[in-house]
């Protein structure tokens, strides 16, 4: 389960790198991937638990990154500094993707996770014609995450009550969506 | 099955089945599972299509409802009417499971669903200890099933828009929650 983990400080108007790329992550980008993996900060609010160590990492890769029905490295003149995902669902509910994100902590405040999510909500939909929802559930106690949604047009559902454990405690999240038929702003 | 089809009007009379009991289901049961299998009524909001055949109910019984975690027919006088369930979850989405519930259409209008609910809620924390949310996904266009729901003392925490496809189209699903620590109604 994909669960959002970009915090920035407020201050996210800075334009000071305007050139974001999305790509595939490769088991070569590993010790950017660990810049971000290996912080806690970043993994606090999201479902994995921190890298400890290179190999760690790799098997991440290997296990999760590469098999992935959807996901990118966010990129600066292509090296990755950070993450993007959208996981998808069978059956009954193929309808809806569940968008995840992860920005390294020295590139917080600029805008970068806001402008992935802008990139990922205005072509997935083209890339997926089935889906019709793309969700995302952040942490209660993520308000930044949540702004970064909310700017971009995505519509807060609801909170819902203990809905996963992370680190032995179950968490509040705010269930965000935002649909094919829907504006990005 | 674990979308609610229960659907009682204003006028509930409230005790006339005072007693209701639930209990496993199982293959002596068929006919009387065959009662709202095959009701249009009682299939519209659920995950499953109208039964046409006792064979695919005796299949059902035996693959679905035998083996699975937590299912029990809802009987008056030990005569199945209805059907109850619980789905557990695992892992960091074990403190979460799912009930869904249905009653045969003769039977709506007397608050059988709504004393079923609220039986399962007394008892199914303390049968899981891990289990901190019990929540329900209801068509919007299902309020009989909500007000149920609420009866029972469980909170709308919001509407999920294109949630799931039921019956070929995507539907719009209000999320409802009972938490270990809610009072119980």
């Amino acid at each position: 389960m994909e669960r959002n983990s970009f915090k920035s400080d407020g201050k996210e108007e800075k334009e000071g790198f305007s050139e974001i790329s999305l790509r595939p992550l490769h088991l070569s980008d590993v010790d950017d991937f660990m810049e971000w993996a290996k912080d806690d900060r970043v993994s606090r609010f999201c479902s994995w638990d921190t890298c400890t160590s290179r190999e760690d990492a790799v098997k991440y890769i290997k296990e999760t990154v590469i098999p992935h029905p959807w996901f990118r490295a966010i990129c600066i003149n292509n090296r990755p500094v950070g993450q993007i995902s959208v996981l998808s669902y069978p059956g009954e509910y193929r309808c809806r993707g569940e968008l995840g994100y992860a920005i390294a902590p020295k590139y917080w405040g600029q805008g970068i996770a806001t402008k992935a999510v802008k990139l990922v909500a205005s072509s997935i939909f083209s890339d997926w014609p089935h889906l019709e929802r793309l969700e995302a559930l952040v942490d209660v106690a993520n308000p930044a995450s949540q702004r970064i949604l909310e700017k971009l047009g995505f519509q807060k559902e609801g909170v819902l009550r203990k809905f996963y454990i992370k680190n032995e405690r179950t968490i509040d999240v705010v269930m965000y969506s935002f649909l094919s038929t829907d504006h990005m702003l | 099955m674990e979308r609610d089809s229960s659907k009682s009007d204003e006028n509930e009379k409230e005790e006339e089945f005072s007693d209701i009991s639930l209990r496993p289901l199982d293959l002596s049961d068929v006919d009387d599972f065959m009662v709202w299998a095959t009701d249009d009524r009682v299939s519209r909001f659920c995950r499953w299509n109208t039964y046409t055949s006792k064979e695919d109910a005796v299949n059902y019984i035996k693959n679905t409802v035998i083996p699975h975690p937590w299912f029990k027919a809802i009987c008056i006088k030990n005569r199945p009417i209805g059907a109850i369930s619980v789905i557990p979850n695992s892992g960091e989405d074990s403190c979460r499971g799912e009930i869904g519930y249905l009653v045969a259409s003769k039977y709506w209008g007397q608050g059988i669903a709504t004393k079923a609910v609220k039986m399962v809620a007394s008892t199914i924390f303390s049968e899981w200890p891990n289990l901190e949310r019990l929540e329900a996904l209801v068509d919007v266009e299902n309020p009989g099933s909500q007000r149920v729901l609420e009866k029972a003392g469980f909170q709308k925490e919001g509407v999920l828009r294109k949630y799931c496809i039921q019956k070929g189209s995507t539907r719009d699903m209000v999320v409802l929650s009972l938490l270990s620590t809610d009072p119980k109604l």
